[in-house]
């Protein structure tokens, strides 16, 4: 590495916030111009200090800062003007694109960036179009960016990035507050970035989204704790885990299985192919061809059970916020009382106006919502509903007012009018529940980004909700907040809750008690996750531009690869124990993998 | 959900389009105070005229105009009403009750909302051609002798730029917000006055800590793109006055020289 190639060079950085709080702790690296190096870490690991110290916007306390050339900060003096130079040479793109676009039309929101930078209006006008065209939003440059997607939103603010050329890019978490078919989106524009030689430094909490690095770097407590390729990184399983990071699903898996290690789906796919036919060698013959998969003789249990008192129903429900368009048309369906239910659907599917609906914020048009037995077209049903139903909306955490973690729970309870002991006994009921009886006294300010958004489900809770609907609960947080909400949520479950929870991820789709998929304000299948992700429902599921959980796609890909059917597993557990019956019934044929059924 | 918007540019290639949006704001000034000094028939068939051409040649889908105006088609009724019912000259023409209507009062009635109509169409006009940025640039432009004076006209623009882009989504989580809070027994807009205040606080907390939120991004989000203010900044649009303006101008001139000879 010729030290001109050398775009960001810290030394020794540290910098500590107010009240103490480290940010970053003695970090040194090195950005070689056209590397991609991402950053990974829970939240409050420094990442995103570290994102704003490289992209020039924070001067360390301590330490050497060269950016592009400059030397922007040497013993922790800032040179000012320095950072100023170097700034017209780094981009940054962020988590929340709407506080990053600056106008209400996207072609002069690109062209933001390189009007400050005072260059000719036929250079400004050269670059928008360039730049929108490579994130392929060249038909919205005369569109207003509040009625676009997140991840099209999102997609402007990195046109704007580029458009100022920078020769380094840092992406803060871009895709955490979008929806799966955004953040890919984000990470093929990310990879014709790389392709063409752009230095990127991306920040995320999403495992997979590294691979594609050249470098990792991962960040405990403002330190660097692990560096390396991805392969070397994540096979750090242990020390991860630790970290409250998880392995890649591919990495996971081949460990489970025995397989030689590695973090790459494709290999491991090969990898899995040659393990069996090495295994079945010349025993193709007697391959029980049709025979019943392991699993499929014992389906999980059916939700559309009959006897199962439905506590809300929608029948044939339509709504529309304006006479333009539906957001929800002819949608039936039932939820069995004490179940769990996970909606999916792509953004602008109808789903949180289904949510609206069951939580008796609004009345369909047309059919008919039940909730607990009451129809909620008339004002009073809808009261009925709202109290028998608990409604914790996307990113519930913005809602937080109160000073401290304890009156903020205890605003439903008290507004029900409750004598001070009744709702004291439910603030710290709810507060147990959520596991923050620990910090009532706290400023709900000062929490961690997982425990502020339970907090914000505390307050729900507190109001005894039998009905408990979630509006993408695990959107935006690390690994260990999305496994903290997940261990709540099927606390609640085991208490009786019904849970209805609108969700991107197929994974805890999965794990639901029943699955209803939206598309286009239409139902395209509800059932149990086994029915709705059945061979048949794929397409309709794929236009939807939803996938299958990993486990399953995974044993999908397997079977066109030649394995015999792995019976539809839902979870890697699922898969694992497929895998391994049928990896066994090859070698011992007929009866082997039968028994284990 | 509610949807605030303000300024619904709809995208077209006109000649009203085009236009520089600093003539596009003087002229329409000029316009207003002509409007709403019209006080006959033939003054009113002559802007009403004016303004429906203007409509033909900015190329605007009809419903686009109306639902621009719709919000305040209540406000133009009780305007009329209460014209028709409180202007008490000319001859009763009708009597319901305590009330009487009067010739005064349907022609007062009928004149002014014509009138406001007419100025309603045109300022929505104004706001369905020229998109927010060349209105805060023109503002910028506008402002500019004031930043001679050490007043802070480019920063006034920018954050007039700012404001629409900002306020419809702080619109759209005050109402997520009362929302939640209502779910959980909050009592926005019930009860007593006392009642009522407490009620406001939470909303407002949770907002303002939401504004604060917002503060935050959009500052880093300013730094990281070079904004330092309007010294040395370039546009993409330009800013030019040619013979459109000039044509836009004298028409203006035109029709005001008109509505004094009629009037």
């Amino acid at each position: 590495m010729r030290s001109g190639d050398v775009q960001v060079r810290l030394a020794h950085v540290s910098l500590v916030y107010e009240g103490d709080v480290v940010a970053l702790d003695d970090v040194s690296l090195e950005i070689a111009r056209g590397e991609r190096v991402c950053v990974l870490g829970a939240n409050g690991s420094g990442k995103s200090t570290l994102a704003s110290v490289i992209c020039g916007l924070l001067a360390p306390d301590a330490g050497e800062v060269e950016l592009v050339g400059e030397r922007v900060c040497a013993d922790g003096a800032p040179d000012l003007e320095a950072y100023r130079r170097a700034r017209r040479s780094l981009g940054l793109v962020f988590q929340n694109p709407d506080d990053q676009i600056v106008t209400s039309v996207v072609e002069d929101d690109v062209a933001f960036g390189p009007e400050n930078l005072g260059l000719p209006r036929d250079e400004i006008a050269a670059r928008v179009s360039s730049e929108l065209h490579r994130v392929a939003m060249d038909d919205f440059a005369r569109a207003d960016p509040s009625r676009l997607s997140g991840g099209q939103r999102q997609r402007v603010t990195i046109a704007g990035a580029l458009a100022m050329r920078p020769k380094v890019l840092v992406l803060d978490e871009p895709g955490s507050l979008l929806d799966v078919r955004g953040r890919s989106a984000i990470l093929r524009v990310m990879g014709r970035l790389a392709a063409a030689g752009t230095t990127l430094v991306h920040v995320t909490h999403y495992m997979e989204e590294a691979l594609e690095a050249d470098r990792v770097i991962v960040l405990d407590h403002g330190r660097v704790v692990l560096a390396g390729t991805p392969d070397e990184v994540f096979s750090h399983g242990r020390e991860l885990s630790d970290l409250g990071l998880e392995v890649p699903f591919a990495a996971r898996l081949s460990q489970r299985l025995g397989l030689p290690w590695t973090c790459d789906e494709q290999t491991l796919l090969e990898q899995m192919g040659t393990w069996f036919f090495s295994q079945r060698e010349g025993d193709r013959s007697q391959a029980p061809a049709g025979r019943a998969a392991p699993g499929a003789t014992n389906p999980s249990p059916s939700l559309c059970e009959k006897n199962h008192v439905p506590i809300v129903q929608v029948e044939h429900a339509s709504f529309s916020y304006d006479r333009r368009s539906r957001a929800l048309d002819d949608v039936s369906l039932r939820i069995a009382e004490g179940r769990s239910t996970a909606i999916i659907g792509q953004t602008g599917s109808g789903k949180s106006t289904l949510l609206r609906l069951l939580c008796g914020l609004e009345a369909p048009d047309s059919g008919r919502v039940l909730v607990a037995g009451v129809d909620t077209s008339t004002r009073r049903g809808r009261r009925r509903a709202q109290t028998a139903v608990g409604y914790v909306m996307q990113h519930p955490e913005r809602q937080l007012f109160a000073e401290t973690v304890e009156k903020d729970v205890a605003f439903g309870p008290r507004n029900l009018g409750l004598s001070a002991d009744e709702v004291e006994r439910r603030v710290s009921e709810a507060l147990e529940v959520v596991g923050l009886s620990e910090r009532r006294g706290v400023s709900p300010f000062k929490l961690s980004g997982g425990q502020r958004r339970l907090c914000a489900l505390a307050g729900v809770l507190a109001m005894r909700p039998s009905v408990l609907v979630l509006d993408e609960p695990t959107a935006g947080l690390d690994p260990r907040g999305r496994a903290m909400l997940r261990r709540v949520l099927s606390r609640l479950s085991e208490r009786g809750v019904t849970l209805v929870q609108v969700t991107h991820s197929m994974e805890d789709a999965a794990r639901a008690d029943q699955v209803i998929a939206l598309d286009r304000s239409r139902l395209v299948a509800a059932g149990s996750p086994r029915e709705v992700f059945a061979a048949r429902n794929e397409r309709a599921l794929a236009e939807g531009g939803l996938g299958l959980p990993r486990s399953l796609r995974v044993a999908r890909e397997l079977e066109r690869r030649g394995w015999p059917s792995l019976g539809d597993p839902l979870t890697t557990d699922d898969l694992v124990a497929a895998l391994n019956v049928r990896a066994a019934g090859s070698s011992l044929p007929a009866e082997g993998g039968e028994a284990e059924c | 959900m509610l949807r605030i918007s303000i300024g619904q540019y709809v995208a077209a290639d006109s000649p009203l389009h085009r236009l520089d949006a600093r003539v596009k704001i003087v002229c329409l000034l000029a316009l207003l105070v002509g409007v709403f000094c019209v006080s006959g028939a033939a003054q009113l068939a002559l802007v009403a005229a004016s303004v429906a051409g203007l409509l033909l040649l900015a190329r605007v889908p009809a419903a686009s105009v109306i639902a621009s105006v719709r919000p305040l088609v209540a406000f133009l009724a009780v305007l009329s009403l209460f014209n028709l019912f409180f202007v008490r000259t000319g001859d009763v023409v009708a009597e319901l009750g305590p009330l009487s209507i009067t010739s005064g009062g349907i022609a007062a009635a009928a004149l002014y909302t014509a009138r406001f109509a007419v100025a309603l169409v045109a300022g929505s006009l104004i706001l369905l051609t020229t998109t927010p940025t060349q209105l805060a640039d023109a503002f910028d432009r506008m402002l500019s002798p004031l930043s001679r004076i050490g007043l802070p006209g480019h920063e006034i623009a920018m954050v007039f730029s700012l404001m629409m882009r900002f306020v419809p989504m702080l619109a759209d989580e005050a109402s997520a917000i009362i929302d939640a809070q209502s779910l959980r027994g909050g009592a926005l807009g019930t009860g007593g006055v006392a009642r009522r205040v407490r009620s406001i606080v939470p909303v407002v907390v949770a907002l303002l800590a939401s504004g604060l939120r917002h503060a935050d991004g959009l500052a880093r989000a300013l730094d990281a793109r070079c904004y330092e203010g309007g010294k040395g900044r370039t546009h993409l649009h330009e800013q030019r006055l040619g013979a459109p303006e000039l044509a836009a101008a004298l028409a203006t001139a035109a029709l005001l020289v008109a509505l004094a000879l009629l009037g």
